[in-house]
């Protein structure tokens, strides 16, 4: 009666064994879920130093107490290992009906070790939890990985979460796709189940998910089914999806165009959630109890599919110099059926596209050549020709080719689709993310350009240290409620906090919450400082902070590292070398 | 003298997406939105939370610059300026 399944399974694929037991209380209360879960899991079973696609890595799939409950927007689980693409402790989040489908079959958490002799998939039904054959689904894509795994198990109700060939084939940009579309998608979680021979996770069941206090939640769900109906924000994602976002990115000038040349696109408007909305899509889409609905079920020629979203519309689009949504689409419907972060397989192809115009690259692919863009899709996921190469991310690409300043990437994960150069915060919460280049721990564009929930000026970097240091470590905290991190347009901690109070029956304070958040994130950062990085990579590409940004209000910009990275570094209580201290780390009850 | 004006997501539900208008010398946002609110029905509920007030989350730039911080709705604009209007967006 706590919000929570109430158990955890743990998958021995060496052994072939499964253990149940329950959820640890003191897991509960100091990592709450989902990431927090995740976190503490992996830091306790993984040695930093271990080889992420060796049988010896740990990977996690977790959900929140607030997941399933019929919160509006409680949807998320997250999935957390050492990351393939870069060895940082990574989580990667997803949505969709899976992780409210993992706790009806009794689960709050599925923590997978070892390697199997043969491909398996994991069946979780009604408390039970087996490991079996899945050598026939071996080599499948996404969709008919899923659609034979419900017809195998003659259940229309399970809900599967699995990888496609570039999984099997360990791309180190595999992801792991639940419901066809939604995708747990960066750091090469799906390589991780590839190496461990596990084809997918099939979820099913009807055991119940009670809160502490049925009454309170209720009213406190009204509060927030209320702010988020009534705010602006909300409203917009429903209409034009989050590809909204290419307009404004761009007339800010800091859309990223052609591998990070440019932050301007002039044809942004061609792929805009505008025209998306007059052209390929046919309708809204939510995730379990989603009343928002961002998701975009689209029909590009004689394909459909789902997406893209802003982040893939961008990398495929802008990144990629490429302004035929149909084809943007098309790119995105591969990468899901694949079994591909969408985003750092464009980016990837991005850093092959400036390589081709420089000359570094024979036989490589032009910016703006859109057919060889989808054939080289397919070919970063069954790793063929210069799709082998890519398939590992741009990072290790552009290193063999010896340009590794073309690689858009800090920690060796691509950078999403922001200019850093022309937002100065947000730049820092991405050379300071823990799971290296990435735009969901902690998103500054937010306050910075989109206004919520104050304006921030983006060209300053007074004060954005502290905020950099909240929103990061609010979010750790919704990653691991099992929340969507939209609801924060809307939602402050408070209301994170009575909703979680309400679900757990634990006392939850707003300081409370951001205290777990922070946990989490010294925890993921301790892990990292183990596999070896440092200060030192705390920064982003170089280009970001040498080349000025040349359009619009930015232009002439940089990002300007210090002081900012410094000051950060004090109001998280680290070291000058950005290492957390003993005394932080005793307040967190990390030491 | 003429200022470009674009508008984008709800507010192209209520005005044109783009246009040039030709307006007096020592105009600013005020004025301007003035004209745009006289122009287009349904433009001034979806822009102004009051008279003088924004709704939240409401953005507008100037030549890329927000002008919250230049000088606001007092911003002052000048002969070939670009305006851009945007509701409350989001994604990621």
């Amino acid at each position: 009666m706590d919000g929570y399944a109430g158990k955890m399974a743990f998958v021995d694929l060496t052994k072939g064994k499964v253990t149940i037991k329950p959820t640890p209380e003191d897991l509960k209360r100091l990592y709450l879920g989902g990431r927090g879960f995740g976190a503490r899991i992996v830091s306790d079973r993984v040695d930093p130093k271990t080889d992420a696609l060796s049988p010896e890595n740990v990977i996690v799939f977790a959900a929140g107490p607030l997941t399933g409950t019929g919160i509006p927007l409680g949807s998320r689980y997250e999935v957390t290992t050492k990351a393939p693409l870069n060895d940082t402790l990574t989580s990667a989040n997803s949505g969709g009906v899976f992780g409210w489908k993992m706790k009806k079959a009794g689960f709050d958490a599925v923590v997978i070790s070892g390697r199997s002799p043969k491909p398996v998939f994991l069946f979780l039904n009604e408390g039970t939890a087996e490991v079996r054959d899945g050598t026939q689904y071996w080599g499948m894509r996404t969709s008919e990985t899923t659609a034979a795994l419900k017809r195998d198990l003659e259940d229309k109700n399970v809900r599967v979460a699995c990888i496609g060939p570039a999984g099997e084939k360990k791309s180190r940009l595999a992801c792991i796709i639940n419901e066809e579309h939604r995708a747990a998608g960066r750091g090469g979680t799906g390589a991780v189940l590839g190496s461990k021979n596990v084809k997918a996770l099939a979820a099913t069941g009807d055991l119940p998910i009670k809160p502490a206090d049925e009454e309170k939640l209720n009213a406190v769900k009204e509060r927030v089914r209320k702010k988020i109906e009534e705010n602006g924000i909300e409203k917009a994602l429903h209409s034009y999806g989050t590809a909204v976002l290419i307009n404004i990115i761009n007339e800010n000038g800091v859309l990223p165009t052609r591998n990070f040349q440019r932050g301007y696109f002039p044809q942004a408007e061609k792929i805009s959630g505008e025209t998306m909305a007059q052209t390929i899509l046919t309708k809204p889409k939510g995730c379990y109890a989603c009343i928002v609905q961002c998701g975009r079920v689209t029909k590009a020629g004689d394909e459909e599919g789902e997406g893209p979203e802003y982040e893939p519309d961008w990398a495929f689009g802008a990144d990629c110099g490429i302004d035929d949504l149909p084809a943007i689409a098309r790119a995105n419907y591969r990468c899901n059926d694949l079994g591909l972060d969408a985003i750092g397989t464009a980016t990837a192809i991005a850093c092959a596209m400036e390589m081709t115009e420089k000359g570094y690259l024979d036989n490589g692919i032009g910016f703006g050549d859109t057919e060889k863009m989808l054939k080289l899709v397919e070919d970063i996921g069954y790793r063929r020709l210069l799709g082998a190469e890519l398939a590992d991310g741009s990072f290790r690409f552009a290193v063999k080719h010896g340009h590794p300043e073309l690689s858009m990437s800090v920690k060796k994960q691509d950078l999403p689709a922001y200019d850093p150069r022309g937002i100065q915060g947000y730049g820092l919460a991405v050379a300071t993310s823990v799971r290296g280049g990435d735009h969901v721990y902690g998103y500054m564009i937010s306050p910075e350009i989109l206004g919520a929930p104050e304006k921030l000026d983006p060209y300053t970097s007074e004060g954005k240290d502290q905020w950099v240091k909240t929103f990061q470590d609010l979010t750790a905290s919704i990653d691991a409620s099992g929340m969507c991190l939209f609801t924060s347009f809307a939602l402050g901690a408070d209301d994170y906090a009575d909703l979680i109070a309400a679900t757990t029956g634990m006392a939850m304070t707003a300081p409370d919450l951001l205290q777990i958040g922070e946990r989490i994130w010294n925890l993921q950062k301790l892990f990292n400082l183990k596999v070896g990085y440092t200060k030192a990579d705390d920064t982003l590409p170089d280009r970001l902070l040498k080349e000025p940004l040349q359009d619009g209000a930015p232009k002439g910009r940089v990002w300007e590292r210090q002081p900012l990275l410094d000051n950060y570094y004090t109001v998280r209580g680290w070291d000058s070398e950005g290492r957390p201290t003993p005394e932080k780390l005793k307040e967190l009850g990390l030491m | 003298m003429n200022v470009t004006v674009k508008s984008f997501a709800t507010f192209r539900e209520v005005m044109d997406r783009q246009l040039t208008l030709d307006i007096p010398e020592g105009s600013t946002i005020r004025t301007l939105l003035a004209e745009l609110n006289g122009r287009y029905n349904g433009l001034n509920e979806l822009m102004f939370a009051t008279m003088d007030t924004l709704k939240d989350f409401v953005n507008i730039l100037k030549n890329g610059r927000n002008i919250h911080f230049l000088a606001g709705l007092d911003t002052p604009l000048d002969d070939g300026d670009l305006v851009a209007l945007f509701p409350p967006v989001a994604g990621g």
